[in-house]
């Protein structure tokens, strides 16, 4: 599959004539179910939260109501969970040399739950709300779009150009992130307190909105007239299963306790302590891995002691990664081997460079002079060893490694404070490089490998998350070459290069590869499919009657 | 009379309004202590990728960023003509909101006062009839024990106890009956207390009287003496107690709506307050300051005709020292 | 007000010791259970061997025994430490939640009964809006503004407390300046201070102590509440309302949420024995 990806990147100019192998290689397994598929049945997911607003923009990337658009919505580009791109809504695309301006053919007959026709003009007035939102409006731009955009237009009504003011790689694997989904024009232009309600947002999705109720529960049903699936996932017809409830319980424990029960077919966000008893009585587990950043710290390289490369290197062995699996997580979960998830192409293996050394640890601090006194606790002119960690409430296991990981540094004289902010707080007070936040532990998802160059530095508005403005010129010598690539053979040792180098820096500290999303099912339930930022799709599921 | 009544009425009313006028402005006030929105929060998710200066930008377009004066008078202004603005949650109509989520806090409150009420009966009935040695002391302690114990608690090991081990309701459906039934015991048992207190306090005092040995010795039953001749006198500070609990059954609905997974007014609050959502904030206090100024103004209304004793003007000093002096618990309630 | 709390039983076997000083058996076991919450705060390490913030994660979630008393955690640590070592913040929060009822409340009560007049209209207007927000809704709306951890949710739950203290205080106030005694103090030329701190406060705390020690119980229910919610402190903290929030994503180990619930209740239940004990013999 990454080759079929590969073909893509390297193939400039070339029409893509769909993703034929892939189709096939995946049909394989799928057409044996698909046709000892009852159609029919209805299912129920328990999820945490549904989130704060509906308007499509401002919701699309949740962890909650991203579920909800994934089946009420369509893309453009199917991305699966190995990070391969594939068509869906635009059965084939192709771009000139420099990467500034792409082609898109559309899907016939494409239409949207209102009736509004998914055509050129479409996808240019979503791919414009995209860019810029309605700000005066509340409505905003989606966070991962390129922002070299400068515009889109309808060729004819099923070819659509995109015009960006510099190279964008990223563009077409953009066109799949959870972010994009295509919404009816009718409901764009419709203002956001409109937007807001559920009811009134229309997309081209498997499923329609039946009914919601704030804070309460979503229920969707099948669209019966829908033939439009991604080939990628081996179905184009309508889904099979009738309706899915999201309801809302905010008790992790009652969640799970309801799907033990047969009250409902899916628990989101179970306690990874439940999981391996949930196994052994027979549920599925899924604890699919996005694309993106693994969970660790972007440390803040102009904060004593962190400034230090000793004390940085000393943090990286300090971490005993596998016990943080054995103890908070279960063997579901795997070890960092770099910074970036193992499943993202172009993610290497350092798992070297993170094995548990606690010798090695010491005698870094040693010799950069924190030393141990006499309560166990090291210290350097009178000043004690701490490091400070701000829990993210964006991962619900956060707080417990926290506090794991202060055990693990209390053992060699390492003071470890952690402090926790609701969602809110956290985001007014810790930022990447912040003031007082050594530490910041990331939780992010993306697409494409290229992203990490725009957050190594400052310069053309990165995001500069380990503090580093300029002053490191091997730093920004890869970060200009991998923004620069024109290829994935070109961009793959570059990146190969930077992991290393950020990782024997001690820049981030891995903790483990991220699941952000964790599913106890049903066995009832097959046919689930998860897609490349791990949300769970029921396009393809099925549900054996009891 | 008739004019000293109206001119009473009216005072009060007056009051009323301003005490929620108050309450509204008290809670613009607080809230906008701390930095933060929900519209700021959705910006800063660390999913979403955007820049300090993006987020600056769309701030400054929402107007976020207008001094605190001038935000006040909007909503102030917007308050008294009626409008309570939309969330910045949700961006939907904060009377929306609350419309939607009204009913099911009203079902569980009236539910969870129907249970404390029949609760402080058993308990006074069992504190003036059962055997001193054997069960009366037990009956006697209950309230003090059911004031003790977190509400959660009692949530938590009722659902475990009903909800899984006997199925007796679908935690997943917190609107069926049974669901709503125990959810309404975890919320009325600390309620079910303050009334006992001050229930059996009264029967205590009633029974000490002459007449109630007179008609005992007259042989009237237990039933009829303690329903004609202990309970009816007990009523007014009843009533004066029930009157208070209101306002602490919307403070507990919350706790108890989140443990019960029920969609009222009190999860509404849990959600706004975690994304510091002011305008449905601030319409929530003003709520629960106009339920509360009304149901004590009701009880004013209902006291002279519980006891023919008390004339309208004066039940204003009867109802302060009813419940200050003589009960001082009741007002205290967590 | 006169609920006997003893049960039949412990009346009879426990009654000569105490009967002689006036205490009834009931309160002295109270004062007991209090005896041994404040030695937990103030002294945990002599209660209990373990270490409150590492364990052993092998032992995880380990049903109570011998060695772990409550059992242990989700990562391995003695629930029994980790209760006793929450103690001293659970009690002092509560603490400092009475302590500012009482100061801010009892002063606007003291001077809107004592001196009336405008005072007392202003005051008890403040009081009126105060009263008219649910305390528990106020305590959240206050935590939210001060920001999320224990000390904060105590301030929230004293500042919901100001407006009982402040009533209470002020009927007792009247009462007290009308008595004779006080009028008399007034006619013989006593000075507004003298008479403040000599007569009029004495009486009132009578009856405002019993009340405070109420709120105090009442205070670490309410604290837990907001624990519960999510507004305590973080981990590894180890508040009693804590604890349990945590215990309540692993209910399948019932024994962390049984643990410091038994914790709660208890020292709750004594404290409302004393309050009443105190109203009693007043």
């Amino acid at each position: 599959m990454t080759d079929h990806k590969t073909s893509l990147r390297l193939s400039r100019r070339s029409l893509l004539a769909g993703s034929a192998a892939l189709t096939v290689a995946s049909f394989s397994g799928i057409s044996a179910f698909a046709q000892d598929a009852q159609a029919g049945g209805d299912i129920v997911f328990l999820i945490n939260s549904l989130g704060d607003t509906w308007i499509p923009n401002n919701s699309a990337i949740s962890s909650f109501q991203g579920h909800i658009w994934g089946h009420v919505t369509d893309k453009l580009v199917y991305v699966d969970a190995d990070g391969a791109a594939s068509p869906w809504l635009a059965e084939s695309w192709e771009q000139n040399d420099s990467a500034t301006e792409f082609t898109l053919r559309l899907k016939n007959g494409v239409t949207f739950s209102d009736t509004t026709p998914l055509d050129a003009a479409a996808v240019v007035a979503n791919l414009d709300i995209w860019y810029a939102g309605r700000t005066e409006d509340g409505i905003n731009p989606i966070g991962l779009f390129p922002k070299t955009y400068d515009h889109a237009e309808a060729v004819d009504a099923l070819t659509v150009k995109v015009v960006f003011k510099a190279p964008t790689l990223g563009f077409i694997p953009t066109l799949g992130y959870h972010g994009s989904i295509l919404i009816s024009p009718k409901t764009l232009e419709t203002p956001a307190t409109e937007q807001a309600d559920l009811s009134k947002s229309f997309g081209s999705g498997p499923y329609v909105v039946d009914s919601w109720k704030e804070g309460d529960f979503v229920k969707l049903v099948k669209r019966d007239d829908y033939n439009w699936g991604p080939a990628a996932v081996g179905h184009t017809g309508p889904a099979f299963l009738d309706s899915i409830t999201y309801k809302l319980v905010a008790e992790q424990s009652l969640r799970v306790a309801a799907v033990q029960a047969g009250q409902a077919d899916i628990g989101y966000n179970a306690s990874p302590q439940e999981l391996q008893s949930l196994q052994e009585e027979g549920f599925v587990v899924a604890t699919p891995r996005y694309l993106g950043f693994v969970n660790g710290w972007a440390i803040n390289t102009k904060i004593a002691p962190y400034d230090d490369v000793k004390v940085r290197q000393a943090l990286q062995v300090a971490l005993n990664r596998q016990e943080i699996i054995d103890t908070v997580y279960t063997p579901d979960w795997k070890l960092a081997t770099s910074f970036i998830q193992s499943n993202v192409p172009g993610a290497t293996d350092h798992s070297a460079l993170l094995a548990h050394d606690a010798a090695k640890a010491e005698a870094l601090l040693d010799e950069a002079g924190w030393i141990k006194g006499a309560d166990g606790l090291r210290a350097k002119d009178g000043v004690p060893l701490s490091l400070t960690l701000h829990s993210n409430p964006y991962l619900a296991t956060a707080k417990a490694v926290d506090e794991l990981i202060a055990q693990q540094l209390g053992r060699i004289g390492w003071k470890v404070e952690i402090r926790a902010y609701d969602v809110v707080t956290f985001g007014e007070k810790v930022r990447y490089a912040g003031e007082g936040i050594p530490a910041y532990e990331v939780t992010r998802s993306f697409i494409d490998a290229g992203t990490v160059a725009g957050i190594l530095t400052d310069a053309n508005k990165g995001e500069n998350w380990f503090n580093l403005g300029e002053s490191d010129a091997r730093i920004n010598d890869l970060r200009d070459k991998i923004a620069g690539a024109g290829s994935l053979e070109v961009r793959a040792p570059l990146l190969d290069e930077l992991q290393a180098y950020v990782l024997e820096q001690g820049y981030f500290i891995p903790r483990t590869q991220i699941v952000q999303r964790i599913y106890v099912q049903s066995p009832a339930v097959k046919g689930v499919v998860y897609n490349g930022v791990a949300y769970a799709s029921y396009y393809t599921a099925t549900k054996a009657s009891a | 009379m008739r004019n000293a009544y109206l001119n009473y009425a009216g005072k009060r009313l007056l009051q009323a309004a301003v005490v929620v006028l108050l309450a509204y402005v008290f809670t613009f006030l607080v809230v906008s202590i701390l930095p933060g929105d929900p519209i700021t929060s959705i910006l800063h998710d660390p999913q979403n990728a955007f820049t300090m200066e993006q987020i600056e930008e769309i701030i400054q377009a929402q107007g976020l960023n207008d001094p605190i004066a001038v935000q006040l008078w909007h909503a102030l202004s917007g308050f008294v003509s009626g409008d309570l603005g939309l969330s910045m949650r949700s961006s939907r109509p904060v009377a929306t909101l609350i419309a939607e989520v009204l009913p099911s806090t009203l079902i569980l409150a009236s539910s969870a006062l129907a249970v404390a009420l029949a609760l402080a009966g058993l308990i006074a009935y069992g504190s003036q009839f059962l055997p001193r040695r054997f069960g009366q002391g037990f009956v006697r302690s209950l309230p003090s024990l059911f004031l003790s114990v977190p509400n959660f608690v009692i949530g938590l090991v009722l659902i475990h106890l009903f909800g899984f081990q006997l199925g007796l309701f679908m935690v997943i459906d917190p609107n069926s009956f049974w669901a709503t039934v125990f959810a309404a015991i975890a919320l009325g048992i600390p309620i079910s207390a303050q009334i006992a207190e001050v229930l059996v306090a009264n029967l205590d005092n009633e029974s000490a009287q002459e007449y109630a040995a007179v008609a005992r010795a007259r042989g009237l039953r237990q039933s009829p003496l303690f329903f004609r001749h202990f309970l009816k006198p007990s009523a007014l500070p009843v009533v004066t107690v029930v009157a208070l609990m209101v306002g602490e059954v919307l403070g507990g609905a919350l706790i108890t709506e989140t443990v019960f997974g029920r969609t009222g007014i009190g999860n509404l609050v849990q959600r706004s307050v975690v994304t510091q959502d002011l305008p449905v904030l601030q319409a929530v206090v003003s709520l629960a300051a106009v339920v509360f100024v009304l149901v004590n103004l009701i009880a004013d209304l209902v006291y002279p005709l519980l006891d023919p004793r008390v004339k309208i003007l004066g039940a204003v000093a009867v109802r302060a020292s009813a419940s200050t002096s003589e009960t001082p618990s009741p007002t205290v309630t967590a | 007000m006169t609920i006997s709390f003893t049960s039949t039983l412990s009346r009879k076997r426990l009654r000569a010791p105490f009967v002689a000083w006036g205490i009834p058996p009931s309160v002295a076991l109270s004062f007991l259970i209090l005896t041994l919450v404040i030695g937990w705060s103030l002294t945990p390490s002599l209660f209990s061997s373990h270490d409150p913030f590492v364990g052993i994660p092998a032992d995880k979630l380990q049903a109570p025994s011998l060695a772990h008393w409550f059992g242990t955690d989700q990562l391995g640590r003695d629930l029994y430490a980790r209760v006793v070592h929450g103690t001293a913040s659970s009690v002092s929060s509560a603490l400092i939640a009475v302590v500012i009822g009482l100061f801010v409340g009892g002063l606007i009560g003291l001077l809107a009964g004592f001196l009336g007049g405008w005072v007392d209209i202003i005051f008890a207007r403040l009081v009126d809006v105060l009263l008219a927000i649910p305390s528990f809704l106020l305590a959240v709306i206050v935590v939210t503004a001060l920001g999320f951890d224990t000390i904060n949710a105590a301030i929230a739950t004293g500042v919901s407390a100001v407006a009982v203290f402040a009533r209470v205080m002020r009927s007792e106030v009247i009462k007290t300046r009308q008595a004779t005694f006080v009028e008399a103090s007034f006619l013989s030329g006593g000075s507004r201070w003298h008479i403040l701190l000599r007569h009029v406060l004495p009486n009132a705390s009578r009856s405002v102590l019993p009340l405070a020690v109420l709120r105090f119980g009442l205070s670490i229910l309410v604290i837990a509440g907001l624990a519960f919610l999510g507004y305590g402190d973080p981990p590894p903290a180890s508040d009693w309302g804590l604890l349990i929030s945590i215990g309540k994503d692993y209910m399948k180990w019932p024994w962390l949420i049984y643990a410091p619930a038994v914790a709660i209740i208890a020292t709750v239940l004594s404290l409302n024995r004393i309050s009443r004990w105190l109203r009693k013999t007043d």
